[in-house]
Formats: C-alpha cells, sequence, structure tokens
C-alpha cells in the first residue's frame, strides 16, 4: 500500500518556479531535467543561474564540472571542480 | 588513526525512493520534531550535526560532525546527478518504506549509484514507518534476509514517533568510524 504519492518532478520543478522564480531547488532541478533531455547548454545556463545565486549550492560545482567535461571543456571542468573543492564539496 | 577527543567530519547520504521518509528521519534526528505533511524535496538539503560516539579504536570519545545530505529520492535524475552529491561521501542510510514493497529492492540500485562515486562505504538500513505496522507490505522475514544478505546493519525506525531513529544514524557513524583507518 502507498502511503504517499510523490509528485511528478518536473511538475513540482514548474509549481516551485510559478511561486518564486528564483527557488534555487528547483532550478537546480530544472537544470538537470532540460540536460536529461538532451539540451546542456540550457542546463548550464540554468546552473550558471543558481550558482549567481547561491554560490554553495550543494553539488552545483560538481554537476557544472560534468557538464562542461560533456561538452569537451576540460580547462572549464577543472575550474568547476576546483570550485567545488573550495566550497568543501 | 582516530584518537579520543579528535573531531572527524563525515559525509552522510540518505538514499532511497521518493516519500520513504528521509527528510522525516534527519528532521526528527537533528530537531526531535515531525510534521505529517509531506512535502517533496527538490535538489538537496544539508543538514549538521554533532555527535558524540564511542572511539571504536581505544578508550575515550570522539565528536563526529555529520554532515546530512538529504537527497531527493528522484531515481530517473539519480545517474546524471550522482557525482554532484555522492562526491566524498563516506557513509549511506538506505531507507525503505514498511508500506511499500519496491521501496526496499530499490535501495540496490540507490547503493550501487553511490558507491560508483564513492567507493565501497558503509551502508546502514533503515525500514521506515513501522508505526504504520497495520499496512506491512515488506515481510518481516524479507527484510531480515535482504540485510542479511548484503551484510548492511539495520532497524525499524518511525520519523513520527521517533523509534530506532537515533539509534540507525548513530549507528551509521559508528559503521563510518570503525571503517576508517
Amino acid at each position: 500500500m502507498t502511503t504517499f504519492e510523490r509528485p511528478d518532478t518536473a511538475r513540482l520543478v514548474r509549481l516551485r518556479l510559478a511561486e518564486n522564480a528564483d527557488d534555487v531547488d528547483a532550478l537546480f532541478v530544472l537544470a538537470a531535467l532540460r540536460v536529461q533531455d538532451g539540451d546542456v547548454r540550457s542546463g548550464l545556463t540554468i546552473l550558471e543561474h543558481v550558482l549567481r545565486v547561491d554560490p554553495r549550492y550543494p553539488g552545483a560545482w560538481r554537476f557544472k564540472a560534468k557538464l562542461h567535461r560533456m561538452q569537451g571543456d576540460a580547462a572549464a571542468e577543472r575550474l568547476a571542480e576546483e570550485r567545488a573543492e573550495d566550497a568543501g564539496q | 588513526m582516530i584518537a579520543a577527543g579528535d573531531v572527524v567530519k563525515l559525509k552522510i547520504c540518505m538514499a532511497g525512493e521518493g516519500a520513504v521518509g528521509k527528510t522525516s528521519l534527519i528532521r526528527r534526528y537533528v530537531l526531535d520534531q515531525y510534521d505529517d505533511r509531506y512535502v517533496a524535496t527538490l535538489g538537496t538539503k544539508i543538514t549538521k550535526k554533532t555527535v558524540m560516539v564511542d572511539n571504536p579504536r581505544g578508550p575515550g570519545q570522539i565528536q563526529a560532525d555529520v554532515i546530512l545530505w538529504d537527497i531527493m529520492g528522484t531515481s530517473t535524475l539519480r545517474e546524471l546527478l550522482k557525482e554532484a552529491y555522492y562526491h566524498g561521501a563516506q557513509g549511506i542510510l538506505a531507507v525503505a518504506d514498511l508500506t511499500r514493497q519496491d521501496t526496499l529492492g530499490a535501495l540496490d540500485e540507490w547503493a550501487r549509484s553511490i558507491r560508483s562515486v564513492a567507493g565501497d562505504i558503509p551502508t546502514f538500513g533503515v525500514v521506515n514507518k513501522i508505526d504504520l505496522a497495520g499496512q506491512r507490505a515488506i515481510p518481516a522475514a524479507e527484510v531480515e534476509a535482504f540485510f542479511t544478505k548484503r551484510g548492511w546493519p539495520w532497524a525499524y525506525s518511525s520519523a513520527k514517533t521517533g523509534r530506532g531513529v537515533e539509534e540507525s544514524f548513530v549507528g551509521l557513524v559508528r559503521l563510518v568510524l570503525q571503517s576508517r583507518h
């Protein structure tokens, strides 16, 4: 028996962003959803917005490094990894 | 080697399907509070808790500053975000929901994903919502067999009543400290 049903993630993101366009949790997940849909560039743009709002958002620098790696940008990947280390993540 | 009086910093990741009670377990453990309303976690939330535990390698106690990563239970994004969330993790609290059969078996994939990033780190199993024993969907023998087969210590818990919550978190901290050289 299911006690709770988790809402669809994309729907949840839309609802949260409708309430607060700078909801970093929702923006972070939106970035991931865009990448999952094959749009790495858009995901990266959203992720950079997350990092402007909260430069220490948990996991964001590591995720940024991964997206740069997916784009073949080793220098940007390395920089993002360094920022992740600096942020203690 | 860890010595009495040392302070260690531990990154612990919560794992498990959505709505198994990961956030509620942290809330109960850290704040001793419970809220019946379900709010799905998006992204991750970090909570810190200081724990004093017996030194596993000698006399005295050790202070563990535990960083709890409460990660959303969206399995479809797990592989994409695994480096972001699991880098540097030192322990896994793997949570299943007693009232949902599928949540126990799903722990294998969560643990596999975390270990693919963080290595073979200690895992402690938790079967949450024991307060809903009347709605049990996973037989006791199946729970026992699952964790025994994987060699994971485990406990029943209820974020609602508090049963088994502290024991689970502290049990994992002890496991992690015992695994360190």
